[in-house]
Parts: structure tokens; sequence; C-alpha cells
């Protein structure tokens, strides 16, 4: 809990409801910078609504949410994601009907952003250049999930919440994701929400499981990996 | 081969209802018939488009159906109607609300000092009250006994021509007092309206700025107030064409407004509960019909007279001679056509170009398209999806008020004619898919067309082909016939032709 790295965000015990259910009832993050840190946990266990609660989209009751030491809790999602903020939700969400070039320039939030980034972009995933053309909708999964990535890529975002990159994807796809995302890591802080333990425990410095809306055990992933009694009791068979 | 109709389905739905309409009658009709109910097909169906392209945006991007939308085309109507023939409406009125904005814009700096306050939850509600209370009391005094009414009494005497008006306006110094009236009464609809959320966060204009613009709102209220006279004697001896102009602007205007205060006021506050929306809309279309009607009277005008464009009583050889005759009729295929309503097609043509054109190649367009897949992941990326939606709302409204503005001289100014055409839209935006704007151009088509054939099958009848037979129609057919069609459609495709949507 020393605060020897900067956290670009923290999470303290937030509480959120959607409609009258009570999802998240309790859930403390850190990230640090630098860092992906993966949310663990079994299906249902609030992963998601922790990332959309962190944006704003459903916005927690209680709680504080601070990102690089300002607080961001109770502010509209579009406010939040301008600070820094790349969001690559479950099912990517690419805008099917905008070709892939209108779904990265949709993403930019001061002219200019996507030339600033297309080398770096075009550098991670290859294939996204020569699809430029077509519409997103006509997409396969594996290159939706690129282009959700890369959506993301094209502001200067500080931190990216990116939820089940693999879902859905073939191995090789898989593996190819992996590369990216750990390529990425160098240039920006990842808050990633992975069922597929294996894919987690390579990718993430540090994690944090959520059971039943609560964060119940944080810290290092390599720890983690050893501690066979905790993956056994939080994330079942799974692993 | 059944994948291939699937596949195609939205293609071959369109041809088919082509050539049901076309086969069922052309064979047997002159082309100079069927040209001419074409081109009164069209006329109606650009009408239904400006109706139906905002429904269809409105509805696409919000998930909003907005029942109060034929409301906007009456009120676009009613404004253009006024504009063209009684600017001393607007000399008396548009000083009280550029006066009411101008205080609105200045009170909601004061409102930012104000609420900080305001701590408790129980104390905001007070204070809302309060406000609430205050505002409609000063406005209320501030309106009382406005000679509305005999401001809007006017004659219409000659083709586009020179008008009476009852003599009905207060003196200057009675307006005056309301104009101070209202300001006042815009500084607690200010403060209500001013953000309350953390100051530091929600940006508003610098205050130097606010003051100039709403300094400036408030001088142009007065001058116009100051120049009524002049200034209604300088409005009549403008060419008619320019009024006409100037009539459409208005319109579009007053909708786009109208549009805003709906979205503002009815819709936000209730995003995700849609049957309160619902049922608001639904209020307002009975409202805002009653509403215009204490405004402007609940008695038929005549038809706004056509601007003298297409005003000159004679008929045109070819389009060409139009251009320096204006006549009122134009020679097609040996039969005369109204010109007027081939300009009704025209501005359908122009503002369906214009508006895909904003879709396909601006940014707000771009961002309108991805918004009505996932308003969510707009938001997610950074960009103010309410805003938009207020913009969409505006540019609906604004484009039902023009319909209503161009169908004026076609149809005359009459409270209740909005309903039809909100009826047909609807349908039209049914048939052509919810949310997709060629689905609103391409169900308009079908609906002014199968209008159009309709009728004549009602007139004249159809020579069934093969036989000796002439069959005639009853008008409850002609009536019928798009509703039909809407069932036909959503039977093959239940989200319609272009429809995206479940």
């Amino acid at each position: 809990m020393a605060p020897s790295q900067k956290n670009v965000l923290e999470v303290r015990n937030i509480q959120t409801f959607i409609g009258q259910f009570h999802i998240l009832d309790g859930v403390s993050v850190e990230v640090p910078d630098g860092s992906i840190t993966v949310l663990l946990g079994r299906n249902g266990a609030g992963k998601t609504t922790t990332l959309k609660s962190i944006l704003g989209l459903t916005p927690p009751r209680s709680g504080a949410i601070v990102f690089n030491g300002k607080e961001i809790q109770g502010e509209p999602a579009f406010r939040t994601a301008a600070k820094g903020i790349g969001y690559v939700p479950e099912h990517r969400a690419i805008f099917r009907d905008l070709s892939v070039a209108e779904n990265l320039r949709i993403a930019e939030r001061k002219s200019g952003d996507l030339a600033r980034r297309e080398e770096f972009i075009f550098g991670l995933f290859p294939d996204l250049k020569r699809l430029i053309k077509l519409p997103g909708g006509n997409l396969s999964g594996g290159q939706q999930q690129m282009l959700a990535v890369a959506r993301a890529l094209v502001p200067d975002n500080q931190l990216l919440l990116i939820d089940e990159p693999s879902e859905g994807l073939a191995p090789v796809v898989i593996e190819q994701m992996m590369e990216a995302i750990s390529r990425l890591s160098a240039h920006t802080t990842i808050l990633l929400v992975e069922q597929n333990f294996i894919m987690a425990s390579r990718l993430a410095d540090r994690y944090t499981i959520i059971e039943t809306g609560r964060s119940v055990k944080s810290g290092m992933m390599a720890d983690l990996i050893d501690d066979e009694a905790s993956i056994q009791r939080y994330l079942g068979a799974a692993a | 081969m059944t994948s291939f109709i699937r596949r195609n389905r939205t293609l071959l739905l369109i041809i088919a209802i082509v050539i049901v309409i076309f086969g069922g009658t052309i064979r047997t009709m002159e082309p100079k018939v069927w040209v001419s109910i074409m081109l009164s097909g069209l006329t109606l169906a650009s009408l239904y488009f400006l109706v139906a392209s905002g429904l269809s945006l409105i509805f696409g991007l919000m998930d909003v159906l907005n029942f109060a939308h034929g409301v906007l085309f009456v009120l676009g109507a009613y404004v253009g109607l006024s504009t063209f023939l009684n600017p001393r409406l607007f000399f008396n009125t548009l000083p009280v609300f550029f006066m009411l904005i101008a205080a609105v814009m200045m009170a909601q700096h004061l409102g930012r000092a104000f609420w900080p306050h305001v701590n408790s939850k129980r104390r905001q509600h007070l204070a809302n009250i309060v406000l609430l209370l205050a505002a409609g009391s000063i406005l209320y005094l501030a309106l009382r006994g406005f000679p509305i009414r005999a401001l809007n009494a006017f004659n219409i005497t000659a083709v586009g021509g020179a008008v009476t008006t009852a003599n009905a306006q207060e003196p200057m110094a009675m307006m005056f007092r309301r104009l101070l009236l209202v300001a006042l009464a815009g500084v607690p609809i200010g403060i209500l309206l001013s953000p309350r959320e953390r100051q530091e966060e929600v940006p508003l204009r610098p205050i130097w700025q606010t003051a100039l613009i709403s300094g400036s709102a408030a001088v142009i209220g007065i001058v116009l107030l100051l120049v009524r006279d002049t200034g209604e004697i300088w409005m009549l001896a403008l060419s008619p064409d320019f009024r006409f102009l100037l009539a459409i602007i208005m319109g579009t205007i007053a909708g786009a407004l109208g549009g805003v205060a709906i979205e503002t006021g009815l819709i936000r506050p209730f995003y995700g509960n849609p049957v309160t929306q619902l049922v608001l809309t639904l209020g307002l279309s009975i409202a805002g019909i009653d509403l215009i009607e204490a405004v402007f009277g609940e008695e038929a005008n005549p038809p706004m007279p056509p601007p003298t464009l297409f005003g000159q009583s004679c008929r045109s050889d070819t389009f060409i001679n139009w251009f320096s005759e204006h006549c009122q009729s134009v020679d097609v295929l040996g039969r005369a056509f109204p010109t007027y309503r081939l300009f009704i097609i025209v501005v359908g043509v122009v503002v369906f170009a214009a508006v895909g054109l904003m879709l396909r190649r601006t940014r707000l367009g771009m961002i309108i398209r991805a918004g009505v897949q996932d308003s969510e992941m707009v938001q997610a990326l950074g960009i103010n999806v309410r805003r938009i939606f207020t913009l969409v709302f505006a540019l609906g409204s604004g484009l039902a008020a023009m319909g209503g503005v161009i169908a004026a001289p076609y149809l005359g100014v009459f409270p209740g004619m909005g309903a039809i055409f909100q009826l047909q839209a609807f349908i039209a935006v049914v048939i052509g898919g919810m949310g997709s704007f060629i689905g609103a151009a391409v169900g308009t088509i079908i609906l002014g067309m199968a209008r159009a054939f309709g009728d004549h099958f009602v007139a004249a009848g159809i020579h069934l082909p093969f036989l000796d037979a002439v069959v005639k129609g009853s008008p409850a057919i002609a009536r019928a016939s798009t509703v039909l069609i809407m069932a036909l459609v959503l039977l093959i495709k239940p989200s319609g032709i272009f429809g995206k949507k479940e």
C-alpha cells in the first residue's frame, strides 16, 4: 500500500447500482503508472461494471475514483474519457456503418490526432491498413478487436480500459492480441479484464480479484501464479 | 436461391413495389397522365420527407418517438405565414423573446454564484420551487393582457401583395414595461438552468462574452421595438419572394428553437425512460396544437399566396420559359402542372442532398451515424452525446417546420394540418426503416406515389390489363393503401426496408 509508485488510477470502495440491482458493493483497485493491472473473477462478478463505473457510464453512488490525482467520480462519461481514458468495451462496439478510417477518425479529440498516431497504430496492427476503406461491420471478430484497440490509441490516452480482448477469438488471433497489448504497455497504463487466466498471467503485472461485486484480493501477478489455493478458491477450475 | 433472396430483399422489395405501382397503372395510362400523377406524388413525398427525416434521425439517435413532430410542422406554417403577411406580429413579439434570452443567459452566471450556497438537497428543492414560482408569476405579470390575438388578425388582400392588419399595437411605454418585467422573469429562469455540478469542471463562457452576446440580443430586441412602424412598412414593401425566403428561414428557426425547448425540457430529464418520453410528447402533441390555436387563432387561414416567383397567372411552355415568366403553372407533356409544387419537390431534393452530405462528409454526420448504432460508445470516446442529441433534435424539428412553411401555400394553414403529415411520416419511417435517413426518403416516395396513384385510381379508375373493365376504387382504398403497404413491408422485413435496428 505504500505509494512508492505513482498510481494513475485509484478506485476506492465504489458502490454501483444498475436500476434496483446492487452490482458493485465495495470495489477498490489501484493501477500504478506504466503497469498492466488485470481484474479477475467469475462471470457476473462485476468486472465490466467496474470499468464502466470508472468511465462514468454506470456512475457509482458512492466511493471515490481518482485519476491522475484528480477526483473524477460523478463526472459524465464524455468528460472522464476526454481527460485521457480510452475504452475498449466487451463485444468491441465497432461502428458497423462507419468505415475503418472513420472508426478511427471519430476518436480524435484534436484534429491531427490520427495523423500523429497513424504510424504507431498501423505498426501494431498492420492488417488495419489494408482494410481502411471497408465498413467496420464487414470485419472479422479479430479485426474488429484490433480496430477497437486501435480506436482507443488515436487520442493521447494515459489509461486504457480493455474488456475481454480475447473473447471469441481464434487462438492465433489471441496470440497477436497479447503481443499487441504487451507492446502497448510500454506506452500507456492498462487496466484489463480477462477471463483467460493464462493470457492474464502472462500479460499483467498486478491483479485484483472481484467476487460478487467486492474486491477481495489484490497484489502482484507473480505471487498469484504460485498461489494455487487462491486461484482455486476465487477463479475456480477456469485456471 | 433462397439465400440470394434473403440477402437482397431490400432491393427486391423496392423493385416489387415499383413494379406493382407502375405495372398496374402505367400500361393503360397515357404518359402525360402518369407523369403528372408522379409529380403530384413527389410533391407529397417531399413534404412527408421533411417531417419524416427528422423523426427518423431523432428516433435513430435517441430512441425517442417524437409525437410532437406534427406540432412543429404547424408551428412552422404559422410562423411562416405571419412573417410573410404580418410582420407586425414579429416586431411586437420578437423583442420579448430577445429580452428573455438575454436575461436568462446573464442570470446563468448569477446561478453559478448562487448554487454553491445552497448545499443541502432539501434546500435545493426548496430553491427550485421558489424560483419556478417567481419565474411563473413575473412572466404572468409581464405578459398579462398582451394583445396577441389582435396582432394576429390580418386579411390577405392580394396574391403576395399588401395586407391590412388590425391596429392593435400597444403603446411603446407599455411595451417597455413588459420588456422590463420579462427581463426580470429571466433571472430566476437563468438561475434554474445554470449548472449545479462542481464549479471548476463545468466550463461556462467567460462573463464578458456572455455580456456581449446577451447585451446585443437585448439591444436588437429594443431596436426592433423602436423601429416597429417603419420596419413593418419596409418589410411589406420588400419583394414577396424575398419575404417568402424570410418566412422559410423564420419558420425553420422557430421550429429548431421549439425542438431545443422540447428536448431540453421534456426529453432530456427522462433518457432511459422511453415510456415517459412517449407520453410527454404525446401530451405535447395535443397541448401544443391548443397553444398554437391560443396564439394564432383556431380558424383556418386561406392558403398563403405563393410568392410571385410562382404566382403569375399564365402557363409556361417549358421550364426554361418559367425562369423569365414566373408562371404559376408549366406545361408537362401537354398538361398544366403548378410550378409551386415543382418548387416543393426541389426543396425536398435539396434538403435530402444537404442532410445526406452532412451525414456522409462531416464530422458531425459521422458522430450522428455512429450514435445511431451505439451512443454509449460515442460518449466513451469523449464526445458530448447529449449536445449532439439537442443539435439533431433542433435539426429534425427545423426541417419539419420548414415543411410546414412550404406546405402553407399548397395546403392552407390550419391547426390540424400537422396531424395527417405526422401520421404519414410515421408510416414512411416504419416502411423505410427506423433510424435510416435513406429509408425515410424511400419510404416517403413510396407513400407519396401510393397516395397520388391511389387518388387517381379513385377518380378515374384503372383499365385492367387484358380485360375490358374499368375498376374504380373507393376513397377509403386510397387512404388505406399506405397502411397496406406498411403491413406488406413489415411482413417481409420487420425492421423496414433499410432498417437495422430491431
